[in-house]
């Protein structure tokens, strides 16, 4: 027989699992829509207002079981790791909400990247951080979240070399500043998937681990 | 009681001298049936230790072995040892009233002697040992009875039987009166399973308070209650101790799967 704060679990890993794939998906659609030249601000805002939606719904949910049952053990590691994890999904689909916004704001419909190649690197591996701590979540795998720290020193690294090269180069200031805040944005994400790696880290193991 | 194991040998490495008490390869029976099996456990001076485990575990088996009340039982028996201050309670020249003295209990149900006022319920031990009315008495009932937290509601009605008061009150007026024969531990046995959440409330805000001038050993099913009280926690099972750590971790982290099981509602 089930317990009754099994069934609250199962929302809460529910809700927190569709706000996963929506804050992949509005990161993807904002980086897609910067790299390619196209307005998607307003997709990815409703991406974004849905996460910020859904985090409360999450904070409600595990206050209510927290209230109900006085979970311990590896039930308490999962709603408090779940409410930082809704909160880094929310993070995830604000920063993808303000590259479309610097992208519709500076270069509208046009294609505005500089240095294609480096940039080309940091969208790659932002993204596979993003993808690689949602499939840890849907999998409990606390293993996996270890490689984040790896991946995450790189994007820093890119991001300094990327710095360097925007501070030696003549661009037009829209330019300048559009591929600024955008790289910015893309480092905010990763260190939010390392805080994602973390708090799936703890679910699996009751051990606090600092991925950055 | 067939103290089968009273000549046992203590392995030094065990014992630690700043311990207040100390249960090593401690073994009971009833009858045939065995309840514990080789538990070792440290008590910490002046902290609150918790015991839980499902029904049956052994938790007030063991906390009996602790003030030798244990033997009281017919066909009760025991193996191992005890240790008090470093010393076995279970030595040949250990009086067991002494013991029962230096290490006091607290039950499951108030239990106020009924004919008894509320002022000799608290004084009968100490006139039992021997102190008389002018050797302070009054001094120890009322000290007692303010460590319980309970003077203030009593004060104007010492004289009144100790059953008049109500549930929770009852217990603290047990409570007191373990505390005027000036115990080192007090061991409670699930002592707020018959209270309501206040008078629940109130007894456990007396255990924290406790701790400062005794050791407290408490059993209690009520887990949230381990977890709110008591500085370690011990879990009991099938009559084994399966972990015992300080109790923040036992409650985030436990460490046996057996133990996530049971605090976390899986079974028991």
């Amino acid at each position: 027989m089930s317990r009754l704060l099994d069934i609250g679990l199962e929302q809460l890993t529910s809700i927190v699992l569709k706000m996963g794939e929506a804050a992949e998906k509005a990161v993807r659609t904002s980086i897609a829509g910067f790299m390619g030249g196209q307005d998607v601000s307003e997709q990815v805002s409703e991406l974004s207002e849905m996460l910020v939606t859904m985090t409360v719904t999450v904070e409600d949910k595990a206050f209510e079981l927290i209230v109900k049952y006085q979970p311990v053990a590896s039930d308490l590691r999962i709603i408090n790791s779940y409410m930082k994890i809704a909160y880094d999904f929310e993070r995830y689909g604000r920063y993808a909400w303000d590259i479309s916004l610097t992208h519709q704001r500076f270069a509208a419909s046009r294609k505005c990247v500089h240095n294609e190649d480096l940039m080309g690197k940091i969208v790659d591996k932002t993204m596979h951080m993003v993808r690689k701590s949602i499939e840890a979540l849907r999998d409990n795998n606390g293993e996996m979240v270890k490689s984040l720290a790896e991946t995450e020193n790189e994007v820093d690294k890119i991001y300094s070399a990327y710095l360097d090269i925007l501070a030696e180069t003549p661009l037009a200031a829209e330019d300048g500043i559009c591929n600024l805040l955008v790289i910015r944005y893309l480092e905010r994400i990763a260190d939010h998937a390392t805080y994602v790696g973390e708090a799936i880290y703890y679910i699996a193991t009751g051990e606090k681990i600092i991925l950055r | 009681m067939n103290n089968k194991n009273k000549e046992t040998t203590v392995n030094i490495e065990q014992v630690r001298p700043d311990a207040k008490m100390q249960s090593i390869t401690l073994n009971a029976w009833f009858g045939s049936k065995q309840a514990l099996k080789e538990i070792n456990l440290t008590v910490e001076a002046n902290a609150v230790t918790a015991i839980i485990g499902p029904s049956g575990c052994g938790k007030s088996t063991f906390i009996r072995c602790l003030n030798r009340m244990h033997e009281l039982v017919p066909n009760a028996r025991m193996s191992g040892q005890v240790l008090l201050d470093g010393k076995n309670i279970y030595s040949n020249e250990t009086d067991p009233v002494q013991i029962r003295r230096r290490v006091g209990m607290v039950f499951q149900k108030p239990n106020p002697f009924p004919t008894m006022s509320i002022f000799d319920n608290v004084a009968a031990g100490l006139k039992l040992t021997g102190t008389k009315k002018g050797q302070n008495l009054d001094e120890i009932v009322k000290k007692s009875l303010q460590q319980a937290t309970l003077w203030d509601e009593v004060k104007d009605d010492l004289k009144k039987p100790g059953t008049s008061i109500s549930g929770g009150q009852q217990q603290r007026l047990c409570i007191a009166r373990a505390i005027a024969l000036q115990p080192e531990v007090i061991l409670m046995d699930e002592p707020c399973s018959a209270l309501d959440p206040v008078a629940t409330a109130k007894i456990e805000e007396l255990i924290v308070s406790l701790k400062h001038d005794y050791t407290v050993v408490i059993v209690t099913h009520n887990m949230q209650q381990a977890a709110r009280v008591s500085d370690f926690t011990t879990f009991l099972y099938l009559g084994e101790l399966v972990e015992y750590g300080d109790t923040r971790s036992m409650f985030e982290n436990p460490k046996s799967e057996i133990t996530e099981k049971y605090i976390t509602g899986k079974f028991g």
